[in-house]
């Protein structure tokens, strides 16, 4: 039964504790090949037909790979030309311990059939396993094992020939030695037949390059250095966050500090990239200094041009040195603990020269520096956009090397674009799988008797729906009726997209891993694939649809006297706009069922909301724009706000309540894993600009408690400024933190609060279309009536908090996608436009006003001056955060009017260019648009400021 | 006093066994079904279940006629009505005597099984059940004969014969009663030196011989003042180290076979008796005696 | 995927089994000569001692003594050393006691106790190394150990212990650092025999999908580990009656 040799013991020591683990050998490891008759056969994808062709070899052969090729050049791995790969098991651990990603990535190759890898356990075959000995390094222990397999696979299978590929030269040379036939990933790759494009995609690692005394970074600190030096608390463990302004400083949270580290400079950030964690060294308190609160920019061309950032970082350090006010706790990183590279979309450096292998490339995201990477194809890659991944960073090199992954398409493309965003974001978008597309099911659908039975059969009710125009998912529906006692029934029925959607089939899988559907501005990128989201699930007008409802009984007052639930056959009277909605309710000659029950749902909301704001709920804002797109060429012709209408909060006031009834009923039902969904209080240190910016206009925001917060921003209206509540509630946006889904179990039960709804519980329940927790309601509340069976992973606490996170940082992405997209195409649409607008001053910055303009959601930037340099106009004072020029002074909030156009010199980040047009400061300000010819004069005389602006997402929603 | 002691890591243990080739019978280990057929009574080491047959214990099978019985290799002493045993005084009750003697039960020594000083015509009146305890009290150690088996299984055992009674000075051994060999007599005085008591229930007293037969008259008498000389001694200790050894290795315990293992012992010393090699080779050595003596 | 897999996805297990495939099992019976029966048992790294007085007179409180059986007691115990932490555990800490009581119950389903009235059968465990599967080791090695004794068994009774790898695939005989890592974990004693179920107990509670292939594979784990000891048990009979010439039995047979 057990084929076992011997054990052997594997020791683990730390803290004195000695761990015994056995380690069995076997002898029935099936070698990968079909030709052998000495193994027990077993599934391989190893292809005696298939050939690699590589001109260093005259013969076909089969490839083993070390640890470092698969780490460093997975690029050239996942494109299908290299084939019949062995991959060692050990080598499989090694780069499961290092790098997760490369491992899901090489898993992926590995499952592939077509591209013959197999996976050979060598550390548990009776042949190839080695004893480590005591004073080796789990490095060259490893190196000796994959060459022992080398050797045994040389031994079993005779007539086929293996060369083992490494970039480690001391395991090469070893293994020659040896009369392993080894090379290098580059002398492979570059004498490979037919694939020279895959020279581009070549990692570039210096590895044996000798540590440049006169490097442009300080070097970094041993792993075991920086161990020793976070036990000893002299260092400390952070993610590096870049600042997104400024190339030049970045900042990390560390434990037990109040305010992030910062950390400023080239020796300041010592490499880290955006997400690394990293070891931090605080400088003494002398040497701390302020944040510089400017927006710097690495426009530097030539990679070489030190000089250049020299230069910048000297400006800086005089701005801050010289600013002794609020300085911050500075620190520089010492080490890298672990890279979070990915792979970044951007474009190459447009100035650069087509001959050169080597470019520069701009990635999207500012918060990443530019990456040096080497090409052959720059000239058509030039317009293209591209994506690039990171390799190194060595200390001498001011750029980090990387290589060229593949290209999008071209740049300013509608869809490139899209794609840039849905990458950028993370965004799953590929096409679903034949596999998920064969759990839908078959057309012709009807309604077995079987569903009838099951269900309670609500076809006779008049049920509407109420969505925005043009909306495909609907997945909720109303219905108020009055029933004998005087009582109203009131009735939100939701798709039931469970029961198209089972758990654990792939199409569960697929859209657990989207959990969301993500709208772009022209493009929606489902959740679930189109038959269900705008079909089947879609409770379409006039359709007969499953429902899963949530009924109340309320008196007239809106007290909710009885609530149940269950699942339900409707078919919805009609499908509503807002706008035709909010048109019945009004025409008073209307008086049919459906005019009486949207009065009646009206009027209750009204109740609900105003008991719901009485208790504390928060009314915030957030500019939101519509964008018109013409339907042809898909150009957006017209950027709007949002309309919103009295019943857009009907619908929301209603989904609110059965969100809140829903959760109540399955945290009852499963204390341990109802998903809810929790809002925290920020901390007050949040609420600093809000106050501040209040206090300035003689107002005091109160954010002791939620309540208080809604009172005292009621209470904040200035009648000469219409706009200044609004913009109020848009900081106040800012203030909150991130509402997320989590398990009941993971929390205190008093933390399940939602701060900005006020509700001590709250769900996500009216939207399985779109959203995958709200899927995960729907099977808890469809077990706790008894309307189905439960599965493991349902009521597994971690599990769900696994996919909790996994929903959590999806919806967040979506949100950017989202707002990414729409700041897209308002770009497009403001193309070669200029106009004046109306705006309002949201910040005072030191060098720069941040005005946000109402009509197209837009926040941007003013410059008032040159980097580092003073305005020559305008006069900070940073105690009372104004500007000032002569006798005019701009506060927050002021009024302003500014034109608007667009700076595409920058062909990656298009920005808008605002020039102040009131208040009018001579030699600053441009005259309106009506008068061009002053404007010509004035861009002449210089006063032109920079070709900078800056919309700023980062508001937050519950 | 300074004593060996003989710890060992498994890998450097000595294989005890002294195993012969020999044809090895059938073996039954719990609820193996022994018969399908339900002709077969069900005797020690059997229990019926669905018809079947089946083994409780492991062993070997025995059969008489229809009944069958597994019997285990080792298991607690289960007396049969004659069989000479040694055992240990644990109480002192009504007219009767609580035995240890390594079976289930206690056995039970009654005031009338026993041959009191005076002569066996002697009558016992109530005195005597109060001087109960100064003829035999707890820990006090006794040869006797099963005179009875209960119901229950427990034993009542009679010292009715000179030959039963208190011991005095000697050395008591436990071994698993299977290895005593049952046999006509189980008391010997071996021609090295000393006698021995091969109790069925594996109970085994090693003493010097007694010299004067007519002294041991009912046996309530302990001399424990006389001394016994050393080479006496000596022997004593050699033979229990041998039956030790035998033991060990699994070898039925009877007088040739003690006698050799004593005879085969003499160029080790006494002590040297507990090393582990040793034991097995004396062992070794008298189970090739036995053989020889077993063919000739 | 932050926890680890417990299977690769070439089907082995950490430490080179595959799902079904038990640790190896060594075992010796009759390592003690005072007791009336003892084993040693070794299942993976995790080593266990049992020991078996009886059945003899009830000693003590007399008034526990039943008139149609035997009473069993048992008492498990670990050794200071067993475990990597060095813990003195006092003897009848909660833990101990648990798992005294879970064995007696395992044993009393096997021990014929109604051949026994007014005895007493006592069962000592002692743990020397644990690794994952003590109580299961402390049933195989008791049974052993019973068996040793001589004391009438309905059949063996064997402990094995399963559990989800990767929430999906059922495995068999869970090591020390599958438990800590793995999910929820079945113990189940057995009459492999009959496949009576006489304990099972559950460290953490499973789906109820997912608990009869748990089990499945637990009673699969029980009937190899029977095997094993069946095994064992043969040898040991065997050895020890070509020893003994095989006791009595020749000579009656003879005479």
């Amino acid at each position: 039964m057990l084929t076992t040799k011997s054990f052997i013991k594997k020791n683990k020591i730390g803290n004195v504790l000695k761990n015994i683990r056995e380690h069995y050998l076997r002898n029935d490891i099936f070698c990968g090949f079909d030709i052998c008759e000495r193994c027990s056969p077993a599934n391989s994808y190893l292809s005696s037909t298939h050939v690699n062709n590589c001109s260093l070899f005259l013969y076909n052969h089969y490839i083993i790979l070390d640890t470092n090729v698969i780490l460093d050049q997975m690029d050239i791995l996942d494109e299908n030309v290299i084939g019949n790969v062995i991959i060692l098991h050990t080598v499989l651990q090694e780069v499961k311990n290092r790098s997760l990603p490369m491992y899901k990535r090489l898993r992926s190759v590995i499952e592939n059939p077509s591209r013959h890898f197999y996976v050979f356990a060598n550390d548990h075959h009776k042949d190839c396993y080695l004893p480590q000995e005591e004073t080796e390094l789990i490095n060259d222990y490893n190196d000796r094992c994959i060459r022992k397999a080398c050797l045994w696979y040389m031994e079993h299978i005779r007539e086929a020939r293996f060369v083992f590929i490494t970039d480690d030269n001391a395991n090469r040379q070893r293994a020659l030695s040896e009369n392993i036939i080894s090379v290098s990933v580059k002398d492979y790759v570059t004498h490979l037949d037919k694939a020279q494009f895959l020279e581009d995609k070549l990692a570039k690692h210096d590895f044996h390059v000798k540590v440049d005394a006169e490097g442009l970074f300080p070097p970094h600190c041993s792993t075991f250095q920086i161990h020793n030096g976070i036990k000893e608390s002299r260092l400390y463990q952070a993610t590096y966050h870049a600042s997104r302004d400024n190339y030049l400083e970045g900042f990390a949270m560390v434990d037990g500090f109040e305010d992030s580290i910062l950390l400023q400079g080239r020796s300041g950030q010592n490499r880290a990239v955006d997400g690394d964690i990293v070891a931090i060294e605080l400088l003494n308190q002398n040497e701390w200094v302020a944040p510089s609160e400017m927006i710097l920019e690495d426009e530097s061309i030539a990679d070489t041009s030190l000089e250049d950032a020299l230069k910048k970082e000297d400006e800086l350090k005089t701005v801050t040195h010289k600013k002794k006010g609020d300085v911050k706790p500075t620190g520089r990183v010492v080490g890298i603990i672990r890279r979070k590279w990915r792979q970044y979309c951007g474009i190459l450096q447009q100035d650069g020269s087509d001959t050169s292998v080597y470019q520069l490339f701009v990635p999207a995201d500012k918060k990443i520096p530019k990456i040096r990477i080497e090409t052959r194809q720059a000239a058509a890659l030039r317009s293209q956009k591209i994506i690039v991944a990171i390799d190194s960073w060595p200390c001498h090199s001011r750029y980090p090397n990387g290589h060229f992954v593949r290209a999008l398409g071209k740049i300013g493309d509608q869809s490139t674009e899209n794609e840039v965003v849905l990458l950028e974001h993370d965004v799953p978008h590929n096409q679903f799988s034949e596999e998920v597309l064969s759990c839908l099911p078959k057309l012709p659908w009807i309604i077995t008797d079987e569903d009838v039975e099951a269900r309670v059969d609500l076809r006779h009710i008049d049920i509407c729906s109420v969505d925005p125009p043009g909306c495909t998912d609907i997945d909720d529906a109303l219905h108020c009726r009055p029933i004998d006692d005087g009582n109203l029934e009131v009735g939100v029925h939701i798709a039931d997209v469970s029961h198209f959607i089972r758990p654990g089939t792939a199409i569960d899988l697929e859209a657990a891993k989207r959990a969301t559907t993500v709208y772009l501005v022209n493009k929606r990128i489902d959740m679930v694939p189109e038959l269900l989201s705008s079909n089947l699930c879609s409770l379409r007008g006039g359709e007969e649809r499953f429902a899963f409802s949530c009924i109340w009984i309320m008196d007239k007052k809106a007290n909710i006297l009885h609530t149940r639930f269950h699942k339900s056959i409707i078919k919805s009277k009609k499908a509503m706009t807002y706008e035709e909605a909010q048109i019945t309710i009004d025409d008073k000659n209307r008086n049919d069922s459906i005019a009486l029950s949207l009065r009646n749902l009206n009027m209750l909301a009204k109740i609900l909301k105003r008991r719901r704001l009485e208790n504390g709920a928060l009314v915030l804002a957030s500019p939101e724009v519509k964008i018109q797109m013409d339907s042809e060429t898909m150009d957006p012709i017209d950027v709007e706000v949002k309309k919103l209408f009295e019943t857009n909060s009907m619908v929301e006031e209603f989904m609110l309540l059965a969100n809140i009834s829903v959760a109540e009923k399955i945290l009852a039902s499963f204390p341990d894993c109802a998903m809810l969904r929790r809002h925290p209080e920020p901390p007050s240190t949040n609420f600093e600009p809000l106050i501040k910016a209040g206090k300035h206009l003689g107002f005091d925001i109160r954010i002791d408690t939620g309540k208080n917060l809604a009172v005292s921003l009621d209470a904040a209206v200035r009648d000469d400024n219409p706009y200044f509540n609004t913009m109020l509630r848009i900081l106040a946006t800012r203030c909150m933190l991130q509402a997320i889904y989590f398990p009941s179990g993971m929390y205190q039960k008093n933390e399940f609060f939602h701060y900005g709804l006020a509700v001590p519980l709250y769900t996500h329940f009216t939207s399985p279309i779109r959203r995958y927790a709200d899927i995960i309601v729907h099977r808890l509340l469809a077990v706790s009536i008894g309307a189905d069976a439960t599965y493991p992973d349902l009521l597994d606490k971690r599990k769900s908090n696994h996919l909790c996170q996994n929903l959590n940082y999806r919806n967040r992405m979506a949100q950017y996608a989202g707002r990414a997209s729409i700041a897209f195409n308002t770009h497009l649409f403001f193309r070669g436009k200029i106009q004046d607008e109306e705006g309002y001053v949201l910040y005072i910055r030191k060098n720069a006003i941040q005005i946000l303009i109402p009509k197209y959601g837009l926040e941007c930037t003013l410059y008032l001056a040159q980097k580092g340099e003073k305005s020559a106009f305008f006069e900070y004072n940073e105690e009372d955060q104004n500007q000032s020029c002569g006798n005019i002074v701009l506060h927050a909030f002021d009024p302003v009017t500014v034109r608007l156009s667009l700076d595409s010199n920058n062909i990656q980040h298009e920005k808008f260019t605002l020039q102040l047009v009131s208040p009018y400061i001579e030699g600053f300000s441009v005259p309106p648009l009506n008068k061009p010819s002053r404007k010509q004069k004035l861009e002449d005389t210089g006063s032109k400021s920079p070709p900078e602006a800056k919309r700023k997402k980062k508001s937050r929603k519950h | 006093m300074l004593q060996k002691v003989h710890i060992r890591l498994a890998e450097n243990r000595v294989n005890t066994s002294v195993a012969v080739d020999r044809r090895i019978p059938k073996i039954f280990t719990p609820g193996e079904i022994i018969s399908e057929q339900k002709e077969f009574m069900r005797g020690h080491g059997t229990y019926e279940q669905d018809d079947y047959l089946k083994a409780s214990v492991a062993g070997v099978k025995e059969q008489v006629n229809k009944l069958i019985s597994i019997r285990p290799l080792k298991s607690r002493y289960n007396g049969e009505i004659g069989d000479v045993v040694v055992g240990r005084i644990t109480e002192v009750q009504q007219k009767r005597w609580k035995v240890d003697t390594n079976s289930r039960l206690d056995s039970v020594l009654l005031l009338s099984s026993v041959n009191l000083p005076g002569g066996e015509l002697r009558r016992r009146s109530a005195e005597d059940e109060h001087m109960m305890r100064q003829y035999l009290q707890e820990g006090d150690l006794i040869s006797a004969e099963v005179q009875n088996v209960f119901a229950d299984g427990s034993l009542s055992l009679h010292t009715r014969s000179l030959k039963y009674g208190k011991l005095s000075q000697g050395v008591l051994l436990k071994v698993f009663p299977s290895l005593i060999k049952r046999s006509k007599t189980h008391f010997h005085n071996l021609p090295v030196g000393a006698s021995i008591i091969l109790g069925n229930n594996g109970f085994i007293w090693i003493c010097p011989i007694i010299s004067n037969e007519e002294d041991n008259v009912g046996g309530f008498v302990q001399n424990l003042e006389e001394v016994v000389p050393r080479p006496d001694r000596e022997a004593i200790g050699r033979l229990r180290n041998c039956i030790l050894a035998l033991a060990q290795s699994k070898m039925m315990l009877f007088d040739t076979s003690i006698l050799y293992a004593y005879e085969e012992s003499l160029k080790y010393t006494v002590a040297d008796l507990l090393i582990p090699e040793a034991m097995v080779d004396v062992a070794i050595l008298t189970q090739h005696r036995l053989n020889i003596a077993e063919n000739s | 995927m932050s926890r680890k897999e417990l299977i690769s996805e070439i089907g082995l297990r950490l430490d080179g089994r595959r799902a079904h495939e038990l640790r190896r099992i060594r075992c010796k019976l009759g390592v003690f000569t005072q007791p009336d029966g003892s084993a040693y048992l070794e299942q993976g790294l995790t080593k266990v001692l049992a020991a078996v007085y009886g059945p003899h007179q009830v000693r003590g409180n007399r008034t526990k003594a039943q008139h149609d059986s035997a009473i069993v007691n048992c008492q498990f115990s670990m050794a200071v050393f067993s475990t990597t932490d060095r813990k003195k555990r006092p003897r009848g800490d909660r833990k101990s006691t648990e798992m005294s009581i879970h064995l007696r119950q395992a044993l009393l389903a096997a021990i014929k106790v109604e051949l026994y009235p007014w005895s007493q059968i006592d069962v000592y465990v002692e743990v020397l190394h644990a690794d994952g599967g003590v109580y299961p080791a402390c049933v195989n090695a008791a049974t052993l150990a019973l068996i040793d004794a001589g004391i009438p068994l309905k059949e063996y009774v064997c402990a094995c212990t399963a559990s989800l790898a990767n929430n999906d695939v059922p495995m068999v005989d869970i090591s020390h650092q599958e438990e800590i890592i793995g999910g929820p974990t079945l113990t189940v004693a057995a009459l492999p025999m009959s496949g009576k179920v006489v304990l099972m107990e559950m460290s953490q509670r499973f789906h109820l999908d997912h608990l009869p292939k748990v089990l499945d594979k637990a009673l699969q784990g029980c009937k190899d580990i029977k095997t094993i000891l069946d095994e064992a048990v043969r040898r040991h009979v065997e050895d020890v009656g070509s020893s003994s010439g095989w006791g009595n039995t020749s000579e009656k047979a003879r005479t």
